[in-house]
């Protein structure tokens, strides 16, 4: 059941252009959002959390759109960054404590599990975190009100290999609970490990959105890895 | 509403917004252009904004479950919270002026402006013109406010001027006058004053709106 239609979105800039995009993602699987630095998976992110105006397209969340209705669906889907500090002075537990007011769903007994499982400490600030606990500390606060929909721009770098992996099997275990994860990477082995469906685009274009098995089907040669597919087809599109 | 004020009371904040309150006591100030504490005043909720902006507060904010115009509305409430316990201090430090220390020699030979209700309606002028200029200026881009805010140092200093001086203009003696011998007058000033502060505060708020809703975070 698709849960997330984006369709026909087209954001232009001076020097780069995001060209029809459309996609649906599916209740209860694993997307990965592939593709290069700049080829315009973090605007269709933040168009799809209303932060950028697209010049054309429609997105909606559950059947409903997202204009007009962006506090209600908010409370139902998490987004989650990289490596962005917010309130870089304030302790972590009074940037927790605040948050939660706004989501009636909080989970506190999740939000424990995790800050555990990440070992983050809330008496410290995101100054004194290094790159990979700030993420880890997006994340927390991204799996800590119950949403259905996990929206994660570059989730997993900048992360250690264990905790990398770690993080997939949470995206696992997520989905397994009926979650959607929708995750950008360029790092395409994670895809690999976890992903049901790739969406692929390069340079503005959606390139393939499909079931990573039909994808490896219809574009991967013989013995070729997910990664060397993809890096084979960035290159010949570029040449 | 009432979370989207804690989140400014106790993330966006800075300590300097509290702490700039107390410039509201330079109403007790003889000799001193009584009014540059309301401006002071403003100087504070500009720490907040500015140390907002270094925390990537506004992105911050608009990924909540929150309506675009809330954000804005948060802005407002804190900077209105701020401005009016500043109010509410000089208020109070009017009325002591104006009664227990009416006989104060250093008062009563103030070649300056009188901390009276017109130089409270004064007050809310300029409040006003903060939110109009300033915040109203910040939301055209989230982002810069050197530009909004230099433009309210201007228009804050060119009202402190003629409050200043209008008192020295012959006719214009009564709204200086120290006691309660024109306070009718000058309570009318102040109904002036917290009228345009209603009226450039709501005004602004409906022009960020707009403009928050525009662009691209």
């Amino acid at each position: 059941m698709s849960i997330v239609t984006v369709k026909g979105l087209r954001k232009e800039y001076p020097s780069f252009r995001l060209n029809d995009v459309s996609f649906e993602l599916e209740k209860g699987r694993i997307t990965g959002f592939a593709g290069r630095n700049g080829s315009g998976k973090t605007t269709t992110i933040k168009s799809m959390l209303n932060l950028i105006h697209p010049n054309a397209g429609e997105i909606t969340y559950f059947g409903i759109p997202l204009i007009g209705n962006e506090a209600q669906i908010k409370q139902r889907i998490s987004y989650s960054t990289g490596t962005v500090s917010w309130y870089p002075r304030k302790k972590l537990r009074d940037i927790v404590s605040v948050t939660k007011r706004f989501y009636p769903n909080w989970d506190d007994s999740a939000y424990q599990s995790y800050r555990k499982l990440f070992a983050l400490e809330e008496n410290k600030t995101p100054l004194e975190l290094s790159e990979g606990m700030k993420v880890k500390f997006n994340l927390l606060l991204a799996l800590s009100h119950r949403s259905q929909i996990l929206i994660l721009d570059e989730p997993t770098s900048g992360l250690d290999p264990f905790s990398r992996d770690e993080l997939l099997d949470i995206f696992t275990g997520l989905r397994d609970k009926g979650v959607s994860v929708f995750f950008s990477t360029h790092i395409i082995s994670d895809l690999e490990k976890c992903a049901d469906d790739i969406i692929y685009i390069s340079a503005g274009t959606i390139r393939a959105a499909m079931s990573v098995r039909s994808f490896q089907d219809s574009f991967s040669l013989s013995g070729e890895t997910l990664e060397q597919t993809v890096l084979r087809l960035e290159k010949e599109a570029r040449t | 509403m009432k979370n989207i004020l804690k989140k400014e009371l106790t993330l966006s904040a800075s300590v300097l917004s509290y702490l700039f309150i107390a410039f509201g006591l330079l109403f007790l100030v003889p000799g001193y252009p009584i009014l540059c504490g309301v401006f002071f005043v403003t100087l504070g909720i500009f720490q907040s904004f500015q140390s907002a902006r270094e925390a990537n507060d506004v992105v911050f904010s608009a990924l909540l479950p929150v309506a675009k115009k809330d954000i804005v509305k948060g802005k407002f409430l804190f900077s209105c919270f701020i401005e009016l316990c500043a109010m509410l201090l000089m208020t109070g430090v009017t009325a002591v002026r104006m009664t227990l220390l009416k006989d104060a020699a250093v008062y009563k030979s103030n070649a300056l402006m009188n901390a009276n209700p017109f130089a409270l309606g004064v007050a809310f002028f300029i409040f006003g013109l903060f939110n109009l200029l300033f915040i109203g200026g910040f939301f055209r881009t989230a982002y810069r406010f050197a530009r909004p805010f230099v433009t309210h140092i201007i228009a804050a200093f060119l009202v402190i001027g003629a409050g200043e001086t209008l008192h020295h203009i012959p006719g214009l003696e009564s709204l200086n006058a120290f006691g309660f011998e024109h306070f009718s007058l000058q309570l009318l000033l102040l109904a002036l004053g917290i009228l345009s502060y209603l009226f450039l505060t709501a005004l602004s708020y409906r022009g960020a709106c707009r403009s928050f809703e525009r662009i691209d975070l």
